[in-house]
This record gives C-alpha cells, sequence and structure tokens, in this order.
C-alpha cells in the first residue's frame, strides 16, 4: 500500500478553449432575434386592432372559452391516451399469443388503424349515424330489444374519443410489442421454470421490465396526441383549437387566436416532457447503478462550468429503489 | 426420480440429443459433464419441459413430462398442467437470470406467491430465512445488479429453493462466474447435496463431481459416452473420448 503522503496532487490543468462555441452562440442569437423580432413587430403594428395585436393576443389567452378549450383538449389527450395504451398493451400480447387466431384478428386491427388516416376514422365515427341511424343491443329475433338514437348515443367527445384512442391504440401495440421483444429470453424461461403460465410472467416479469423501453416513444405519442386532438375540429368538438378557430372567425383576429392556441400547445407539451422524463428515471429502477441527474441537477452544473461536459460526482453510492416497498 | 429412455431431440436439421438413457434415484446428485454442444443443457431443459422431445420417454417422478398417457396413445399436456408441474422443479441457470426488477426477496417470494397462493407473510418469512441459509441475509432489499456474480448465483439458488422443489436443476451455475467467486457458489451446492436434495449439474467443475456428485455422466454428441462413480470415471476412464476430455480439464 502506497503511503497517503505519496499521493501526487490532483491535476490542475488549463482547460482547452472553445472559441467555435462562443462564435456559434453569437450567431444563433443573431438569426433568432431577427427572426423573433420581425413577428413580435408584426403582430404588435396589427392595424385592425385596438392597442396592436399582442393586446388581443393577451386578452384571448386567458378567456373562459379558451381556458375550457385547453382543459377539454388535456381531457381528450388523458382519456385516448388511456385508451390507446391499454389497447395497445392487450394487442401486443396478442399478437404474441401461440392462440393464432387471436395473433391474426391483432394484425388485422393494426393493419387496418395504422393504414387509415386518423382524420378520416374520425369523420367515419363522426358519420357512423348515416350508416346505422340506430344502435341497439337484444336478442335477434324477439321483441326484447333496446334501441336509441346514434347521435344521441354517441356523442362528439365519444366520436373523437374513439377515433383518436382506437387508431392510438394500433401504434401503442408495436411499441409495446418492441419493448417486450426487449426483454432478454432469459427472463421468461427462468419465469416458466419456477411455474409460472404466459398470463402471470407477461405481467410479473416481461412487462415491468419492458416498461423502460415502452416509455420514451409512449411519452412521444402523449406529446403527438396533444396535438392531434386538434383534429377534433372537424366534430365540433369544443377543446382548444375548436374554440379559438371559432372565436378568430368571429373577431377576425386569425393570427392572434393561432398565436394563443401555439402557445397553450407549447405549455402543455413542455409540461409534458417533464413529466415523461421523471417517469422515465423512475422505470430506470435496477437498471443503473447511478440514477441520471435530473434536468434541473444538470442546469446548475452547467452554470458552473460552460466548458466541458460535468464530471460525475463523487458520492456513496445511491440505493436505488430503496423506498420501494 | 428421473428416468429417460432414448431420449431424442433435434433443432431443424441437428440432433442435439441422439438416444438418451440414464436414470436418477431420488437424493442422488448427478453431475453432467462434456464438451459444449454435446447436449447436456438441451437435456437438463427437456427435463421440466422448456423443450419438447422428439422420441423416446422421459418421466419425472413416474409421470410423463409434456404429456399424459391413456392406453397407448399420448396426450398433450395443458399449460396449467405443464406449469403446475414445473413449479415442483427447481432451475438455476448459468446466466442467474434474476428478475432484475425485483430486490433479493421479491426474487425469492415472487413464485411461491404468485404460482403457489401463498401469503406474503409467510413466504417472505420464508425467503428471509433460505436468503440466510445462502449467507445473504443482509442483501435482501438489495436489486440483482448490486450484487456480484457469486451472490446473485445464490440468490437463484435460493429462488428455486422457495417453491420446494423434489428436484433442481443446475445449468452450468459457475460457468458465468469470476474463478474467486465459484466456491461460495459451490458450498451452497455442496450443503443442498448434503440435506439430501436430488440434484442434476451440468458443471465443468470436476472437483466438486467427484467429492459431491453420486454419479457422473459424460455427453458427447448428443449420447452418453460413459457413466458410473465419480472417482472411477475419473480415475480409470473406460472410453478414449473420456479419457482425451478429460485430459484436457483436469
Amino acid at each position: 500500500m502506497a503511503d497517503v503522503a505519496d499521493r501526487p496532487a490532483a491535476i490542475k490543468a488549463v482547460p482547452v478553449r472553445h472559441p467555435g462555441r462562443w462564435i456559434s452562440a453569437v450567431i444563433v442569437l443573431l438569426i433568432g432575434s431577427y427572426v423573433v423580432g420581425t413577428v413580435v413587430t408584426a403582430v404588435a403594428r396589427d392595424p385592425t386592432k385596438e392597442g396592436g395585436g399582442w393586446a388581443t393576443v393577451a386578452h384571448y389567452f386567458t378567456a373562459p372559452l379558451i381556458l375550457r378549450g385547453v382543459l377539454l383538449t388535456l381531457v381528450l389527450t388523458v382519456c385516448a391516451m388511456a385508451v390507446g395504451i391499454v389497447l395497445g398493451i392487450v394487442l401486443a400480447v396478442m399478437r404474441l399469443s401461440p392462440n393464432w387466431v387471436v395473433a391474426w384478428v391483432s394484425w388485422i386491427y393494426i393493419w387496418f388503424f395504422r393504414g387509415t388516416p386518423v382524420l378520416v376514422q374520425i369523420f367515419f365515427w363522426y358519420n357512423l349515424n348515416i350508416l346505422l341511424p340506430h344502435i341497439g343491443i337484444g336478442i335477434p329475433f324477439t321483441s326484447l330489444w333496446l334501441q336509441a338514437d346514434t347521435n344521441t348515443l354517441i356523442p362528439s367527445f365519444v366520436v373523437v374519443l374513439l377515433g383518436l384512442g382506437l387508431n392510438e391504440a394500433a401504434y401503442m401495440s408495436e411499441i409495446v410489442r418492441a419493448g417486450i421483444i426487449s426483454v432478454e429470453h432469459g427472463q421468461t424461461e427462468a419465469a416458466m421454470a419456477l411455474g409460472m403460465d404466459r398470463m402471470l410472467l407477461m405481467r410479473r416479469i416481461v412487462l415491468p421490465q419492458a416498461m423502460r423501453v415502452i416509455i420514451p416513444p409512449t411519452g412521444n405519442e402523449t406529446i403527438s396526441m396533444l396535438k392531434t386532438t386538434s383534429l377534433a375540429y372537424v366534430a365540433a368538438f369544443p377543446e382548444l383549437f375548436t374554440r379559438s378557430d371559432q372565436i378568430a372567425t368571429s373577431t377576425y383576429a386569425v393570427l392572434e387566436l393561432l398565436i394563443v392556441a401555439s402557445i397553450w400547445y407549447l405549455i402543455m407539451t413542455s409540461v409534458l416532457t417533464v413529466g415523461q422524463y421523471y417517469i422515465e428515471r423512475r422505470f430506470a429502477r435496477g437498471s443503473q447503478r447511478q440514477l441520471p441527474l435530473t434536468p434541473l441537477q444538470r442546469f446548475r452544473r452547467m452554470l458552473v462550468t460552460f466548458h466541458a461536459p460535468p464530471p460525475l460526482p463523487i458520492e456513496p453510492p445511491v440505493v436505488i429503489g430503496s423506498e420501494h416497498r | 426420480m428421473v428416468k429417460a429412455e432414448s431420449v431424442y431431440k433435434s433443432y431443424g436439421r441437428l440432433e442435439v440429443l441422439r438416444g438418451i438413457d440414464l436414470e436418477v434415484s431420488p437424493r442422488e446428485v448427478m453431475c453432467i459433464i462434456g464438451p459444449s454442444g454435446s447436449g447436456k443443457s438441451t437435456f437438463l431443459r427437456c427435463i421440466n419441459h422448456l423443450e419438447k422431445i422428439d422420441a423416446g420417454r422421459l418421466s419425472v417422478d413416474g409421470e410423463l413430462v409434456g404429456y399424459r398417457q391413456r392406453g397407448d396413445r399420448l396426450y398433450e399436456l395443458p399449460e396449467a398442467e405443464v406449469c403446475r408441474k414445473r413449479s415442483e422443479i427447481g432451475m438455476v441457470f448459468q446466466r442467474f437470470n434474476l428478475f432484475p426488477h425485483m430486490t433479493a426477496l421479491e426474487n425469492v417470494i415472487e413464485a411461491p406467491i404468485r404460482v403457489k397462493g401463498e401469503s406474503r407473510e409467510v413466504a417472505s418469512e420464508r425467503g428471509r430465512r433460505l436468503l440466510d441459509r445462502v449467507g445473504l441475509a443482509e442483501k435482501v432489499d438489495v436489486y440483482p445488479n448490486q450484487l456480484s456474480g457469486g451472490q446473485q448465483q445464490r440468490v437463484a439458488i435460493a429462488r428455486a429453493l422457495a417453491m420446494e422443489p423434489k428436484l433442481i436443476l443446475f445449468d452450468e451455475p459457475t460457468s458465468a462466474l469470476d474463478p474467486e467467486l465459484v466456491g461460495e457458489v459451490l458450498d451452497v451446492m455442496r450443503k443442498l447435496a448434503e440435506e439430501g436434495m436430488t440434484m442434476i449439474v451440468v458443471t465443468h467443475e470436476m472437483g466438486f463431481a467427484r467429492e459431491v456428485g453420486d454419479s457422473l455422466v459424460l455427453m458427447d454428441a448428443g449420447v452418453i459416452v460413459e457413466e458410473g462413480k465419480p472417482r472411477e470415471v475419473i480415475s480409470n476412464p473406460q472410453h478414449e473420448r473420456t479419457r482425451a476430455f478429460l485430459s484436457k480439464v483436469l
């Protein structure tokens, strides 16, 4: 063992200069401020609006109709993704089933819903009343029959939910399937050797591990869904985009309301991005010895050094997931 | 306990097992050695029906593996039945195959709770005792990737024991370990053997085979070349093939 005093001093060196980073930062700043500046002043100078366009934007940004639209957009996103994820998992497990009838049903579902535009699907559900003016259930060839008008049974929310959710399920099932396949085969074997049946080992062993692969693209899908909800416009469902368009048509403040809607969409997607990051961190449990830094920690570190990627902190090893059960 | 009569198995054109006959009695420790690709692991996997055999008969405890016989007809067993039989046979893998998203204790108690329907309290109580028995009482709440290979394999043995199996299959349990970690796993296995567990061990550890094994089988190219008491086979091999193999591993 070398004596502690023998240990040479830690290396202190002058860091390499990175003039390229400073130059590119200046160029980006110049171009960026020019583009943003042009738009900002153009909206401000809108002659048709009293007090300029930004006053209109500010006015409608918190208008009750818009806020309710934001809420409905969120509700629709959550519900459509819930339908998509649950049905997607079912379809993925079906697709990998040894029962070929089940596997084929799943294949055909995915083929159909991935192969037709979601806009067409929403229109289809919207116009279902032409095809089936009444929907009923009962026992065939008897008078025991419950029947309802299709339009009252399927309100516009359900139309859009069906359109978006069923379409999403097709995409989600492929994401889930990729996740399932990514889990090492030894895991399935170990579970089988312990006497677990297919459903149990899927639920307890494979899917929890597949989550790490499934979550990043699911976050992507959720963000994409948040924006795709604007297609609800065609079914006259009053979410954010439908509302802002209605206001724009009646007030002629078209550009202003597009800006209002865009800012709200950006706020919502930003929140989702942060949420996704923390969910990913949670599911990294058991797969990484050291959890990655949170964005806040990374930001703080970046402020300290603009030069090099920060070194990992020297800390006692974190016991990952020690809070878990 | 295990009886194989001219068992055949091929993957496509490749014949992996070409007529295996052997018998393992209760409380026996059988070690299987042989060059890689000789079919040792495949045979082990056939015993708990992770692989289906193509021809011959293979039975555990007098019951056919994967089939039921009525008259002279064989009927495939339904999944639930196959699972029930597998739950009575423990298996320890070369690559441990612990569940990485569960702590050591959760790994051990998962199957007793979900497959056998034991209560969490009873299963945890026994799980702790088993982890203590393999020398890992302190690692109960630790995730597999924070354990050394030897510790992981000992958790895997505890996991197999938690199902109270009548037979444990070991598929090269020490081959993926650093040399200094092999001993701790073999010690656990030796204790198990002393307690009377029936074990079939595919291994390259000749020392273990000689001291712990009741019988030794040398497989090559899908057939059993030689079988006998470990000491006799090792010190006085009857076949040229055995002599050649032993000269390389001893």
